[in-house]
């Protein structure tokens, strides 16, 4: 990614020099983290190489998009239905930010202790370091975390957000809530774009969607073999990728590298020897470039199988029933889908126990990780009763509470170690 | 202790935690300054500091004042916070002012000031250690380093190094492994040095920096810190003559001009 | 006073009395907790709120440190069983305010039944108010299934009318610190405050209320005032405290400031707003009025700027404090938007305090608070700083 992008930033009201010196970081650390692996997938290369134009090629076609019409939508949840935004012709990206970027900025107006994921978005706008969040024509919150929540309330003041009411328990009216947010965020979405939805054009999303959710399935069921094919890093850049690249090319893509993945399944070919402890990691997401975690574990003589996590299985467990016909019976499928996420905002939440147990016994994991952000209460809370869960299954857990910065490094490599040790 | 209460004369006294520093005026202008450390006896410090000292009443300030009051009954003492203390000092030195920062020997105070000169918001982190004049100490004594020459010891480093720990424990490790792997000591004392800008200039800026910026406390005399402050905030920094004095200088003013208790 | 101050304790006295009966306690944790039904319905509502410290340290067994010692308190004296109010109370109301006290709620049904009410958060959203008058039916129904009444609309309707005129009384209360020689301190009026949460009977408790009420008009007319003339006027808002955490109103007070006003909680958040007696449906009025008490959970919170703007004239405040309980994200992110507020649309000094129920940082809040005072207070200083006098040196 050369000067050939920097018109387009400064047209985005980028700081181009300092996004210019981001982007070298990156790609130092990208190399670092990736790069130095071993037997990788050819398959890889596609992600090498979206990661490596994150800001360029991939931002060059949202504005394409943009030229012809279409809408660019921002969220930072997998709450937002995507399909609602796909119906109405727009593109739905994730702003989930993974790196400590604009933090001076962003302590400003938060206070510093306020977990890694929201400073850093709110960062990247306040630093002009993100041509996602400059792209979007709509950006749009959720109430599922007290720092979320109130962020958005700062992030307002210098970008609109639209609020969407997620519901914290699953009770009929709960549901009911959550159905008359959906057909709000509809309105919301045909005025954004200017076209009407109808469930010809929901059932044509669902079906992208449901294809990008399948081939992560079969993503993840292809790791349940020993030796696992591919590492732990390289699915974590699969799901980070998937949240803003284009579904459909995506999806192809992701296929052919589950074949190579069949491929050295069926020749017993691992990326890490057979006897390698395998671990499962549980909880709060990771957004790109957030590599850490996986990066410690597989430098500390593990490997990541699985993860139970919005950029993992809570995002591609369910699919959205492609039986519904009317309008009416299609929006309550994706209601549906919806309802089932286990995030910990909600409460009392008790499907999620038994959605570690049960993933944790199909990978043949020999341990989970539970990563906590600092400062994030609901899945910190809930560590405890995860704890309790996977101790009852005879499932050894290690709680991690971490941020973005590199500073823990070594701390976090003993205790995977000497986890690691305890599990044998 | 000899002390003749004389309504014309003031005197500022400002009771650190490593440093006492002792200030008397009348209308006409300064009649007296010294200082001395606090070392294990603050009280005897300042009865050593105060000998011979013609002095009216008295206004402390700092970390022991309220110490000062109740060990010297037998003469007039009032007590303002050093935030009030530096804010009227930095306006002494320069009549401009509109920040103050103070990095002291264990905390770090930012001011803001109004038009007037009034204390418009402070900010200050006494909590820890790794933001003050104790991190440099630290520092100064692990790289075996005289802490006075630490900052021209700092300056003559050739490349900047980042060291990441935030903790003041954690980065003499880091400036340990640092030694071991062969850098050098000087780029490690700047790279200790950045660390505390770095941590300053956050600070500055959640409060708001307006120039001119009178910098003053022990720290302010080190010049890789002014040198890195300015760097970082892209302007000039004001380091006053005697820096240490500033908050002893404005509590004997707020007993000249402020209200009389 | 010593009537508030044991205000507990006869709430105590009282239910013992009622022993033999089968009256119901059912403990609350916060003001959305809606009384009136809760009345109506034959139970006693009762406040669990933690304020010490001292449970806390049971409570880091299950719960993480990084939590708000309020919630921490409150689990505490739970599982301890050390809190007679707790042992008292025959079911919980809870409600999905913060991610906090949401996710301890999950922790707490597990020892006493308790009943989870959820809180549209975009309470400002047409969605809200018809969701949150569901949420109260739905309170009622458990109510009626634990306390074998029925609904009564009119046995409602005579519990609003009896909260209203209580919370009107206490409001009268509060405006005693609105006059210029103020009568009583903030630490008192936090004590008169918090015996709110702790009656059986109404008509006692305005009794009660009223002769204050007496008293302190006598008061007013003399001019007497613990204060001095020029002593800055405090407003207190953010988080709630009570006894046992009261530490920032005490050092307040004690460095010659006087908090006249609390907009938190304890004080007068919600006492200004009534139910309306003559909506037709109760459920409606009542979920219309607890819709409006300013929360930091809700989004956006418009409502505490109003009032905040609201009590900085009635109360003539000179200077605006806000604490923050640590760990707790929503006062602590809200905190800037109230600074601004106050610091560049009311143009007054504002602090904002972060701590805990411990006492380990006594002496650094006795300084900031201090210095926050010497900016606070009406004259001074003016003299001194910028006038460039003395001569040069």
């Amino acid at each position: 990614m050369a000067g050939s992008y920097d018109e387009m930033w400064e047209k985005l009201n980028l700081d181009v020099e300092a996004h210019t010196g981001l982007l070298e970081v990156l790609g130092k650390f990208y190399g670092d983290i990736y790069m130095s692996q071993q037997g990788r997938l050819r398959g890889m290369e596609y992600l090498d190489f979206v990661l490596s134009e994150v800001h360029g090629l991939r931002i060059k076609e949202l504005q394409d998009a943009k030229a012809q019409g279409k809408k660019v939508f921002g969220t930072f949840c997998v709450f937002v239905p995507e399909e609602i935004v796909l119906a109405a012709g727009g593109v739905q990206v994730g702003l989930c930010a993974g790196a400590e970027i604009g933090t001076s900025e962003a302590e400003k107006v938060l206070p510093r202790n306020t977990c890694a994921l929201i400073k850093s978005f709110v960062g990247f706008k306040l630093g002009r370091l993100c041509p996602f969040i400059e792209s979007c024509d709509m950006i749009v919150g959720e109430t599922t975390c007290d720092g979320k929540k109130k962020a958005y309330e700062i992030f307002s003041e210098y970008s609109p957000v639209y609020v969407m009411e997620i519901p914290q328990m699953k009770n009929p009216a709960d549901r009911e809530l959550w159905r008359n947010e959906v057909m709000r965020f509809k309105n919301a979405v045909e005025d954004t774009t200017g076209n009407k939805i109808s469930a010809e054009s929901l059932k044509d999303a669902i079906h992208l969607t449901n294809e990008r959710r399948r081939v992560l399935q079969r993503l993840n069921r292809l790791r349940a073999a020993v030796p696992v094919p591919i590492s732990g890093r390289d699915v974590l850049l699969i799901n980070q990728v998937s949240f803003y690249d284009d579904p459909v090319r995506f999806t192809a893509k992701i296929g052919e590298l589950c074949d190579e993945l069949e491929d050295r399944v069926k020749s017993g070919e691992g990326v890490a020897p057979k006897n390698t402890t395998r671990l499962m990691m549980s909880g709060c997401p990771m957004a790109v470039p957030n590599w850490k975690l996986p990066y410690i574990i597989e430098s500390s003589g593990a490997i990541v199988v699985g993860e139970e996590s919005c950029i993992g299985t809570r995002n591609t467990r369910d699919l959205i029933d492609e039986n519904a016909k009317t309008f009416d019976s299609i929006i309550d499928a994706i209601v549906d889908r919806y309802m089932k996420i286990d995030c910990a905002c909600f409460t009392p939440n008790t499907e999620r126990l038994d959605n570690i147990v049960r993933m944790a016994r199909d990978l043949k994991v020999q341990g989970v990780v539970h990563y906590g952000l600092s400062f994030c209460q609901p899945y910190a809370i809930e560590a405890f009763k995860v704890e309790r869960a996977l101790r009852s299954a005879g499932i050894p857990m290690l709680s991690i509470e971490t941020d973005y910065s590199m500073e823990d490094v070594e701390q976090l490599k003993t205790r995977v170690e000497a986890f690691v040790e305890m599990t044998k | 202790m000899k002390s003749v209460l004389n309504h014309d004369t003031v005197a500022g006294i400002d009771i650190g935690s490593r440093s006492i520093e002792l200030v008397v005026l009348n209308p006409d202008g300064l009649l007296h300054r010294s200082k001395t450390s606090t070392a294990f006896d603050p009280v005897g410090q300042c009865r050593r500091l105060m000998d011979g000292v013609i002095g009216g009443r008295f206004i402390a300030t700092g970390y022991g004042r309220r110490l000062f009051a109740e060990s010297f009954r037998d003469i007039e003492v009032s007590v303002i916070t050093e935030i009030q203390a530096y804010a009227l000092g930095a306006r002494f030195v320069c009549p401009e002012a509109m920040t103050v920062l103070d990095i002291g020997g264990q905390d770090t105070k930012v001011i803001s000031l109004s038009g007037a000169g009034k204390v418009r918001k402070f900010e200050m982190n006494d909590r820890c250690a790794a933001g003050t004049g104790k991190f440099l100490e630290f520092m100064a004594t692990a790289l075996q380093v005289p802490l006075e020459s630490f900052g021209d010891f700092a300056l003559r480093s050739d490349h900047r190094i980042r060291i990441n720990s935030m903790c003041a424990v954690f980065a003499e490790s880091e400036a340990t492994s640092l030694m071991a792997g062969g850098e050098s000591p000087e780029n490690i004392a700047m790279g200790l040095h950045m660390g505390i800008v770095q941590r300053t200039a956050a600070m500055l800026k959640r409060v708001g920096v307006s120039a001119p910026l009178v910098f003053a406390g022990g720290v302010a005399h080190n010049p890789c810190v002014v040198k890195l402050l300015e760097e970082e905030l892209g302007q000039a920094v004001m380091v006053p003559e005697d820096p240490d004095m500033v908050g002893a200088i404005g509590a004997a003013l707020y007993g000249l001009n402020g209200r009389v208790p | 006073m010593k009537d508030f101050e044991d205000a507990g304790e006869h709430f105590l006295l009282d239910l013992s009395e009622l022993e033999d009966t089968d009256t119901k306690v059912a403990g609350v944790y916060c003001l959305l907790a809606p009384v009136e039904l809760i009345r109506a319905l034959g139970a006693i509502p009762v406040s669990l709120c933690g304020k010490k410290e001292w449970p806390i340290a049971a409570a880091e067994r299950v719960l993480p440190s990084g939590l708000c010692p309020l919630i921490k308190s409150s689990y505490g004296y739970a599982i301890t069983e050390t809190c007679p109010y707790y042992s008292a109370s025959d079911f919980l109301i809870a409600e999905t305010t913060c991610d906090g006290k949401k996710k301890m709620y999950e922790l707490l049904g597990l020892v006493k039944p308790l009943h989870l009410m959820h809180l549209p958060y975009t309470t400002e959203e047409p969605h809200a108010l018809e969701f949150w008058r569901q949420e109260i039916i739905r309170l009622g129904s458990f109510l009626e299934e634990r306390t074998g009444w029925k609904t009564d609309l009119d046995h409602l309707r005579f519990q609003i009318k009896t909260q209203n005129s209580i919370r009107k009384l206490l409001g009268r209360i509060s405006r005693f610190q609105t006059a210029e020689r103020v009568p009583i301190s903030g630490l008192d009026m936090m004590t008169v405050m918090e015996s709110k949460s702790f009656w059986i009977y109404p008509d006692k408790y305005q009794q009660l209320l009223q002769k204050f009420i007496s008293q302190m008009e006598v008061f007013v007319e003399s001019g007497f005032s613990p204060f001095a003339d020029d002593a800055p006027r405090i407003l207190l808002t953010g988080c709630p405290i009570g006894r046992g955490s009261e530490k920032v109103l005490r050092l307040v007070e004690d460095c010659g400031g006087v908090v006249v006003c609390m907009e938190n909680c304890t004080g007068v958040k919600g006492l200004d707003l009534l139910v309306d007696e003559e909506e037709s449906d109760p459920f409606m009025a009542l979920a219309r009025r607890y819709l409006q008490i300013p929360c930091s959970c809700m989004t956006p919170n418009t409502g505490r700027l109003d009032l905040l703007d609201r009590l900085i004239d009635e109360y003539r405040v000179d200077g605006v404090i806000d604490l923050t309980l640590q760990y707790c994200h929503t006062y602590n992110i809200e905190s800037r938007i109230i600074g601004e507020f106050v610091e560049t649309r009311r143009n007054l000094p504002f602090l904002h305090l972060e701590t805990d129920y411990s006492d380990s940082d006594t002496e650094r809040l006795g300084t900031r608070i201090e210095a926050f005072l010497e900016m606070a207070a009406p004259n001074s200083l003016d003299r001194a700083a910028g006038n460039g006098e003395p001569a040069s040196l």
